[in-house]
């Protein structure tokens, strides 16, 4: 091992973790104690070179921790092949409680180039029986094979494809993980829920639009940005899967990168789904217009969304083939 | 086109609720004010209900439309239950509130309402009932009357019925029959908000979600079974209501046997709201009926000492404010398996859970002389209120020398697991009625069948002068119900 790496003790972790769980105890005294709470691992992978990532994660995670309480591993890559590992603790008061629930965190600083040997580090951090989530929040994984060993210790990886620069070939990526028996989820996928709702509702209120839209009917989606991301890519699939009948085209129109609109034709029918501002969308069918509100997409409401299915997600696994 | 629509995605979009209108009877009262204004405004702060949803409260009482709405602003803000109250939230919410003032045996009420509805132009409209008993079966003629309760390709129309749901087996059956006379069964909702607590719930998920427990769960391994719905507060203000209904009536006949037939159902093959009923029913079913003659083995009435001084209470009153009872299931998983049931106010604490009590080990290999202690049969209990959870009790080695034994539990706190807050049942309900699902209601046949069950009990009971009060506030109950168990070779789990 590298003599770096074995500064990092997993043992003395260990310890550190309890001796951290025995303060917090002393801490609270009679005040109702702690409750230790534990449904998973959850491994976050910084950027390389991004200290303000890594503070990101963890303030993701400190949020997420209420609905989804873990083991967190942070590991944030180090510039000078530096190698520490810190615990901390993530607690908080339920409304209404008297007892305080903390979900623990192990931060780990690695080297970016050492991630094999991360990897032999965390099996023994990894909470016992329980899932393990890895999450790379963003396109490193996708640029080089460096977080390669990191991938067998998770029962799910979950991806941003949002800032990739080949949209094509992360989508691509993420096929053949899922060809090789890995759970994989992409928050680029979990942005198009509010959109996949709108059409889905679409569907229950307006069943004749969809009678002629599925035999020889045309959708056009619209995207801003020089080529189509992978929300646009992936919609297009999922309509494709869908109604299997219906020619779908990517569409470039001026403004910003990710999907503007989705124009549903058919028969006499045309029915369109258009962003409006950040937050909303406009559903046109017929002469009927109402809104659509979508979902929030900070990263803390997709993260949510991903944690509560750890099983297998039959419509992204359609969608991927 | 395909038959189920194929953008679905249950796994991720929210189950939607359709425009609807929801109409209380009874806004004036306490389950109104308490529960379901409060679950309703959570639903819409959740986003979990339209925005153009209406709500429509009635009653009695002359009030307009802002009066209604600033009584129910005071009744949220104080009953929402394990979040905070968002004044900005309430702005909006406080718009879909409406109120209609009459009298609920007067057919102008009928019509106002029906004018109120075609003013707001809402079809799918669910009544909630929450009033008197007495008067279900004349809300739902008087709404039949003026031509609503009927769904059709224009929308729904669904009731929900509060418990009790008749007071025996032949008003039951006389309610059914005039509610039917309007509603169609499966518009009717029958609400037991037991079956819409999250822990009872999970009691399906742990039994049939997981391969290790229901191979044990059975008479070859399971020695008996207790469940206890215990209250440390008296009648609290409830007086009348509780010397008219009993500790039978009010807790036993609907919300305990729903706990024991979760418990003690056959696996259904889907999650589908008839198949989970229909193994309810099965089960219901299945409990043997006592003879007159064993209902005084079987069945313990208790009354607390001060009941007969509450408000409102007569000084004489048999009403039971404790009840136990041993039941028997008829079927092969549970033959000779006693389930005992209690519930009981004043009783030294409040908890409701159930204890499933395994056989001993068959042989004592860890006897008391050889350091250990005398076997304990493990216990599996399920927390339904509070400190909702599972625990696991076992035998374990103590450290050091020797080989002492000493119980051990070994514990699932669903706060710990899942820190988000849980839905209130009427929250869980109320949606579930909203989108037609009928999983957690129950049906006229399960009614009925628990109505069976007890009948035998109330009509002993009801010919009898018992010698009461029988039991000391603070204490578990008369000991006639210790004494039930003791002839069985069993106690009482008193923790």
């Amino acid at each position: 091992m590298n003599p770096a790496v074995a500064a990092i003790n997993p043992e003395k972790i260990l310890r550190d973790l309890r001796d951290l769980w025995a303060q917090l105890a002393r801490d609270q005294g009679s005040a109702g104690g702690v409750l230790r709470a534990c449904s998973m691992t959850l491994i976050a992978v910084a950027e390389q070179h991004d200290a303000p990532d890594a503070e990101h994660a963890r303030k993701t995670i400190g949020i997420l921790m209420h609905g989804h309480p873990s083991r967190a591993i942070v590991l944030t890559p180090s510039e000078g092949g530096e190698f520490s590992g810190r615990v901390f603790a993530e607690c908080w008061m339920p409304f209404g409680g008297q007892q305080q629930i903390c979900s623990e965190g192990i931060e780990i600083t690695a080297d970016a180039e050492q991630t094999d040997e991360v990897a032999r580090l965390l099996v023994p951090l990894i909470a016992p029986d329980l899932p393990v989530v890895l999450w790379c929040r963003g396109p490193r994984a996708f640029l080089d094979r460096s977080l390669d060993p990191l991938f067998p210790l998770a029962n799910k990886i979950i991806f941003n494809t949002r800032a990739v620069r080949h949209p094509n070939s992360a989508v691509e990526f993420l096929r053949r993980m899922r060809k090789d028996g890995r759970l994989v989820a992409d928050l680029a996928w979990t942005r198009l829920t509010g959109w996949r709702e709108a059409v889905a509702h679409l569907m229950d209120a307006a069943p004749e639009g969809w009678l002629a839209a599925s035999s020889n009917g045309r959708v056009r989606i619209e995207h801003g940005g020089i080529r189509p991301g992978t929300r646009s890519l992936y919609f297009a699939r999922w309509i494709e899967r869908a109604l299997p009948g219906v020619s779908v085209t990517l569409a470039r129109v001026a403004g910003q990168a990710g999907m503007h609109s989705v124009i549903f034709e058919g028969g006499n029918a045309e029915m369109s789904i258009r962003l409006v501002g950040k937050t909303s969308l406009e559903v046109r069918t017929g002469e009927r217009v109402y809104s659509a509100l979508l979902r929030p997409d900070s990263e803390e409401c997709l993260m949510h969304e991903e944690l509560s299915i750890l099983g297998r997600d039959p419509v992204f696994e359609r969608v991927l083939g | 086109m395909p038959d189920s629509n194929p953008f679905a995605d249950p796994l991720r979009f929210e189950r939607q609720v359709p425009e609807c209108a929801i109409v209380i009877f009874g806004a004036n009262g306490d389950l109104t004010k308490r529960k379901l204004i409060p679950s309703l405004y959570r639903l819409a702060y959740e986003r979990r209900l339209p925005a153009t949803v209406s709500i429509i409260g009635t009653s009695r009482t002359p009030m307009s439309d802002d009066e209604f709405r600033a009584k129910m602003h005071d009744s949220v803000k104080q009953f929402l239950e394990d979040s905070p109250f968002d004044e900005e939230q309430w702005i909006c919410f406080a718009k879909s509130l409406h109120y209609v003032a009459g009298d609920l045996s007067d057919r102008a009420l009928y019509t106002a309402i029906k004018e109120k509805l075609t003013a707001l132009g809402r079809t799918n409209v669910l009544y909630y009932l929450s009033t008197q008993p007495s008067f279900y079966a004349d809300v739902a003629e008087g709404l039949g009357a003026v031509g609503l309760g009927n769904s059709g390709p224009d929308g729904w129309q669904r009731i929900v019925i509060e418990k009790p749901f008749g007071h025996d087996l032949a008003s039951a059956r006389e309610l059914n029959q005039r509610v039917h006379g309007v509603f169609a069964e499966a518009d009717v909702y029958r609400i037991d908000h037991y079956l819409g607590k999250e822990t009872v719930q999970n009691i399906l998920a742990f039994r049939f979600g997981n391969g290790i427990f229901e191979p044990l769960w059975n008479r070859r391994y399971v020695n008996h079974v207790q469940i206890t719905a215990a209250e440390s507060i008296g009648v609290e203000g409830r007086g009348a209501y509780y010397q008219e209904a009993g500790a039978v009536r009010d807790m036993i006949q609907n919300h305990l046997l729903q706990v024991m037939a979760t418990v003690a159902m056959e696996p259904s093959a889907v999650y589908e709201p008839d198949a989970v009923r229909d193994e309810r029913a099965k089960l219901l079913r299945s409990i043997r009926i006592m003879s007159p003659q064993e209902v005084p083995l079987y069945a313990v009435a208790g009354q607390y000492a001060g009941f007969r001084h509450e408000p409102g209470v007569d000084p004489a009153t048999q009403a039971p404010t404790y009840a136990a009872a041993t039941f028997f299931i008829d079927n092969w998983r549970w033959a000779g398996v006693p389930f005992y049931i209690r519930s009981g106010k004043k009783l030294p604490k409040r908890t409701t859970e159930i204890a499933i009590q395994y056989n001993v080990a068959p042989h004592a290999l860890f006897t008391p002389d050889a350091g250990g202690v005398i076997m304990r049969p493990n216990l599996l209990i399920l927390r339904i209120q509070p400190e909702e959870g599972i625990s696991l009790r076992f035998l374990s080695k103590q450290p050091g020398s020797g080989m002492r034994l000493r119980p051990v539990s070994m514990d699932f706190n669903y706060g710990s697991s899942f820190g988000e807050r849980s839905p209130t049942a009427y929250e869980t309900l109320l949606e579930d009625a909203l989108t037609g699902d009928a999983t957690l209601y129950t049906r006229q046949d399960m009614v009925e069948a628990s109505w069976r069950v007890v009948e035998p009990i109330l009509e002993d009971w009801g010919s009898r002068k018992f010698e009461f009060p029988n039991y000391d506030p603070g204490s578990w109950g008369p000991a006639a119900a210790d004494e039930m168990l003791a002839r069985q070779g069993h106690h009482w789990r008193n923790s």
